[in-house]
C-alpha cells in the first residue's frame, strides 16, 4: 500500500507533510521555494487556472479579467443564504439551483469543494516532486475542530475531487497536539489554542499513555486573521469615497498592504500604511497599540470559546499542564499575552506555528499506517446532533463533546395508517429549535409496508465516524432487514453531483492541457511570423521575388490558423513556414558571419 | 443471535474481539456487555477506564485503516459501541438510569417532579436568585449582600449533592448485594435518589450561571 500523507488544508495558505524515519516533514517547494503553498486559485481572462504563488502573482499583476479566489475554505459547506453583504462584495456568485454556493467565473461556476481540490492538485504534483515520483494517492486532511458536518463533507468531497483517497479527516488542534506530543513536550491535561487565518478552534485534551483524548472543543470557524485584516481595511479605507472603497480591487490591494503591517507590528512597534488609489495615496501610521485596540474583540471571542471548552471539559477552576499556541494570528503579542494571562501560564509555541498542523497530520498518517506504536486519538464530536421532532424542537441524539465514533439508535414509527415514508431532518446545534440549528441532510425512509399508524418498527442507527462525519442507516426491526434511506444533503453535494464533477474535471483536465498547448503553438506562430516580417525588411537584399512570395503565402496561411483555435494545424503551419524561409534563414546567417569577418579584416588592417 | 467474524468469517458469539482472529466484531451487546462487566452497579471508574483505553487501542478505525472494508465497519461499529458504553457507565447516575432501563423500569415520568424533601430548598433558592437579580444593577451593598445569600446556597447545594451521590452509592452496594430481581423497595430507593440528585444538578447549574454571568457583567 502506498504511504498515507497529511494536509493542512488552510484558509491562508496549505501544506503538505509525510513521516520519514518516524519523525514528520513538510514537503517545500522543489526550485527552493517555501513550505506554505499560498491557499489562492486564480483563474486569468482565459480560464486558466493558477494556484498558490502564481495565483497571487496574478493577483498583483492587476489583470483585468482574473478572478482571485482566496480563503476558500469560509465558504466550504455554505448555502446561498449564508453569504454576508461582505462575501457578496468581494466575489461574484452564481445563480444556481443547487443550495451550494458556487463562485462565477466567466461562464463557469465553482464549488468551494472544486477550488480547494485545485489547491489539493497542487500539494499532490508537489510532494510528487519532490519525492522523485513516489504517487500520492492517501492523505490524511485536517479540518477546524469546530467544523460541522457538512463542512467535514465539502473537505472530504474536495479530496475525492482531487483525484485522493481521504483516509481521515483530524481536528486541526488535535493534530498540533500529536506534534506536540511526539516530542513529549507535554503529558497530561492541555489546552491547544489554534486561530489561523480564518478560523478559531480551542481542545483541551488529556495526554496519557499514548493516548491523546480530547476532553471538550469549541471555537468559531468564521473568525480569523481575516477578520483582523478586514478590521485594518477599514480603519485604513476611513475618509475614503465609499465608491472607490467599494472596488474590489481596491479593497484586495488595502487587504494585503493591512495584512502586512500586522505582520510588521509583531516584530516593530509601529508602522506606515501606505495605499495607492490611482492617482491619490493614502498614508497611515499604526503603532501596535493601536492594532491591538482593532484586534482586541476578535481575541476576546476566542477566549469566550475558551471558557466554555473548559467549562465542558469539567476542568473550570483546575490547572492545566500545557497550553499551546497554533496558528499564524497566535505570532501577534496581544495573543500571546492574552493566552498567558487567561491560561495562567506561560504559552508553548516552540514548533512553527504555520506547519505545526501539518506535522500533525503527517503522525496522524504514520498512525494509520501503523507506523507510531501505541499513538491513538479520540476526538469528540464539536456540535450535538439531532432531530426534529413534533412542533420544530431539536431532540438531541449525540450531545456535543462526545468521544468519536459513537453511535446511537433511534426508533421510528408511522403517523398515519398505511404511511409508506417517514422523514427524518437531520440538524446539528446547540440551540432548543430545529430552525436555529443547521440543517444536516433529510432522510427518507422507506418504501414501507402499508400497516396500521404506530406498528411499523424502524430502527434507525446514528453514527458519528471518526471523521466526525454522520452516517445514517436504517433496519426493519422486525425482519431485520436493512431500509434504504434517500438522503438529500441541505448544502452538500450528493454523489451523482461529485461523479458529474470529476467526470468534467478529468474532460476539463484535458482541456486544461489541450488549452496551453494551444497557447504554446500560437506564441510560436506569432514569434516566427515577427522574426520574419523582420528579416524581410532588414535582409530583403538576400531574398529573389518568388522566394519571397513563397514565405510571405506561408505566413499568411499560418496568420489565419493562428486567429483559429486547431493547435495542430498551426504547428504543421510553423512547421512549413519554418522549412519554406529555412533557406533564407542560412543566408542572412552567412551574410552576417561574412560582416563579422570583414569587420575583424578590418580592424586588424587598420 | 450469532456473529460473523468480517476476518476469518467464522460465526462467533456476539462480543467485541473475534476470538480465533483478534479481529473486531460489530456485535450488538449491552454496555456491561460490551466492557465485559457483569450488571453490576457498582464500578470502579479508573478501572473502568483502563479497560475502556486498551479496549479501544485494539478496536479502533486507525488500527484497520488499510484493512478490507467490511472489517473497517466491524472497528468503527464496536468502537462506537464501545465508546458509548462507557459514558454511559462512567457517570454513577447515567449508569444507573441506564441499568434501570435494561431492568424494564421507566424513570422520565416521575422524574419532572420537584422531590417533596427539596421543595422548601428549591423555593428559597429561587426568591434568592429573584432577589439577586432585582438589586443587581444597584451595585451597593445591597447587591453585594444578595449575592452572598446565593453564594451561600450553591455551597448548601455542592454538599447536599456530595450527600447524594454518597447516597446512590450505597443503594448501589444495597441492589448489588440483594437477589436477582432486586426487591421493589430498593429500587424506589434509587428512583428516589437519582430523582433528587437530577433535581439538585439543575439547580446547581441555575445558581451557577446566574453567579458567572454577574462576574461577566
Amino acid at each position: 500500500m502506498s504511504r498515507i500523507f497529511g494536509i493542512d488544508l488552510g484558509t491562508t495558505h496549505s501544506l503538505i507533510a509525510v513521516i520519514e524515519n518516524g519523525a514528520p516533514r513538510v514537503l517545500a517547494e522543489p526550485a527552493g521555494g517555501g513550505a506554505l503553498l499560498p491557499s489562492v486559485v486564480a483563474f486569468d481572462g482565459d480560464n486558466q487556472t493558477r494556484v498558490g504563488a502564481a495565483a497571487v502573482e496574478l493577483e498583483s499583476s492587476g489583470a483585468e479579467n482574473a478572478v482571485v479566489i482566496r480563503s476558500v475554505k469560509r465558504y466550504m459547506g455554505l448555502g446561498h443564504t449564508d453569504l454576508a453583504p461582505e462575501d457578496r462584495r468581494r466575489y461574484t456568485f452564481a445563480d444556481t439551483t443547487s443550495p451550494v454556493v458556487s463562485f462565477k467565473v466567466g461562464a463557469r461556476a465553482y464549488t468551494p469543494p472544486e477550488i480547494s481540490a485545485r489547491i489539493l492538485r497542487e500539494l499532490k504534483r508537489r510532494a510528487e516532486a519532490v519525492l522523485g515520483g513516489e504517487q500520492v494517492e492517501r492523505v490524511v486532511i485536517t479540518v477546524p475542530a469546530y467544523f460541522n458536518d457538512g463542512q467535514r463533507q465539502a473537505t472530504r468531497d474536495a479530496g475525492r475531487l482531487a483525484g485522493l483517497d481521504v483516509v481521515r479527516l483530524v481536528n486541526e488542534p488535535t493534530a498540533a497536539s500529536l506534534a506536540y506530543g511526539l516530542q513529549k513536550l507535554t503529558e497530561g491535561r492541555i489546552a491547544v489554542y489554534d486561530f489561523g487565518g480564518g478560523t478559531f478552534d480551542i481542545s483541551i485534551l488529556n495526554i496519557k499513555g499514548g493516548i491523546f483524548e480530547v476532553l471538550a472543543t469549541s471555537g468559531d470557524t468564521h473568525l480569523g486573521g481575516d477578520d483582523i485584516d478586514r478590521a485594518i481595511v477599514e480603519w485604513l479605507l476611513e475618509g475614503v469615497a465609499p465608491d472607490v472603497a467599494r472596488k474590489r480591487r481596491v479593497w484586495n490591494r488595502a487587504r494585503s498592504v493591512a495584512e502586512a503591517a500586522k505582520r510588521a507590528l509583531s516584530e516593530a512597534e509601529r508602522t506606515e500604511l501606505r495605499l495607492e488609489l490611482g492617482g491619490s495615496t493614502v498614508v497611515k501610521r499604526l503603532t501596535r497599540e493601536a492594532l491591538e485596540r482593532i484586534a482586541a474583540p476578535f481575541v476576546d471571542r476566542t477566549l469566550e470559546c475558551c471558557a466554555r471548552a473548559l467549562a465542558d471539559a469539567g476542568l473550570k477552576d483546575a490547572p492545566l499542564d500545557a497550553v499551546v499556541l497554533v496558528g499564524g494570528s497566535t505570532r501577534m503579542p496581544l495573543v500571546r499575552r492574552e493566552t498567558a494571562r487567561f491560561f495562567g501560564r506561560e504559552p508553548l509555541c516552540s514548533l512553527n506555528p504555520d506547519e505545526v498542523v501539518a506535522l500533525g497530520a503527517a503522525v496522524q498518517a504514520g498512525v494509520l499506517m501503523g507506523a507510531q506504536g501505541d499513538l491513538l486519538l479520540l476526538d469528540v464530536v464539536p456540535l450535538s446532533l439531532g432531530i426534529e421532532t413534533m412542533g420544530g424542537v431539536m431532540e438531541r441524539l449525540i450531545h456535543r463533546n462526545t468521544t468519536i465514533p459513537t453511535s446511537t439508535t433511534e426508533m421510528f414509527t408511522t403517523a398515519v395508517d398505511d404511511q409508506t415514508h417517514v422523514d427524518i431532518h437531520v440538524v446539528q446545534g446547540e440551540r432548543e429549535l430545529a430552525a436555529d440549528c443547521r440543517s444536516l441532510a433529510r432522510f427518507k425512509l422507506g418504501p414501507l409496508t402499508p400497516q396500521p399508524a404506530g406498528l411499523p418498527r424502524v430502527e434507525v442507527t446514528f453514527l458519528v465516524d471518526a471523521n466526525g462525519i454522520l452516517n445514517v442507516t436504517a433496519r426493519d426491526q422486525r425482519t431485520g432487514r436493512e431500509h434504504s434511506l434517500d438522503v438529500k444533503p441541505s448544502y452538500g453535494l450528493t454523489d451523482d453531483e461529485i461523479e458529474r464533477m470529476l467526470e468534467e474535471a478529468i474532460d476539463l483536465g484535458e482541456q486544461d492541457i489541450e488549452q496551453r498547448l494551444l497557447i504554446t503553438a500560437r506564441n510560436d506562430a506569432v514569434h516566427i511570423m515577427t522574426a520574419l516580417r523582420k528579416q524581410l525588411k532588414d535582409y530583403a537584399e538576400l531574398s529573389d521575388p518568388a522566394e519571397r512570395e513563397r514565405m510571405e503565402g506561408a505566413a499568411r496561411k499560418l496568420a489565419a490558423a493562428e486567429a483559429g483555435s486547431d493547435r495542430e494545424l498551426i504547428a504543421r503551419l510553423v512547421e512549413e513556414l519554418n522549412e519554406i524561409s529555412r533557406p533564407f534563414a542560412e543566408r542572412i546567417m552567412d551574410h552576417a558571419i561574412q560582416q563579422a569577418v570583414e569587420k575583424r579584416t578590418l580592424e586588424e588592417l587598420s | 443471535m450469532m456473529v460473523q467474524c468480517p476476518s476469518c468469517a467464522r460465526l462467533q458469539e456476539p462480543r467485541l474481539i473475534c476470538p480465533d482472529c483478534k479481529a473486531p466484531l460489530a456485535s450488538n451487546l449491552d454496555c456491561f456487555a460490551a466492557l465485559g462487566l457483569p450488571r453490576k452497579l457498582q464500578i470502579d471508574v479508573a478501572s473502568l477506564e483502563t479497560v475502556y483505553h486498551d479496549l479501544g487501542r485494539t478496536l479502533h478505525p486507525d488500527r484497520f485503516a488499510s484493512a478490507l472494508p467490511a472489517v473497517r465497519d466491524a472497528s468503527l461499529r464496536a468502537t462506537a459501541l464501545l465508546t458509548r458504553s462507557y459514558r454511559t457507565l462512567r457517570d454513577p447516575a447515567v449508569r444507573a438510569a441506564y441499568w434501570l432501563e435494561l431492568h424494564g423500569h421507566k424513570l422520565a415520568e416521575n422524574n419532572q417532579r420537584v422531590p417533596p424533601a427539596l421543595a422548601g430548598l428549591v423555593f428559597e433558592a429561587q426568591e434568592e436568585l429573584a432577589e439577586m437579580r432585582y438589586v443587581a444593577g444597584t451595585g451597593g451593598p445591597e447587591a453585594a449582600a444578595a449575592r452572598e445569600k446565593v453564594r451561600a446556597r450553591q455551597l448548601e447545594v455542592d454538599g447536599l449533592l456530595e450527600q447524594s451521590g454518597a447516597e446512590l452509592e450505597r443503594v448501589f452496594a444495597a441492589i448489588d448485594g440483594a437477589g436477582d430481581p432486586p426487591p421493589a423497595e430498593v429500587v424506589a430507593r434509587l428512583k428516589g435518589t437519582l430523582a433528587g440528585g437530577a433535581y439538585l444538578g439543575t439547580l446547581m447549574r441555575d445558581l451557577r450561571k446566574a453567579l458567572d454571568s454577574r462576574t461577566a457583567a
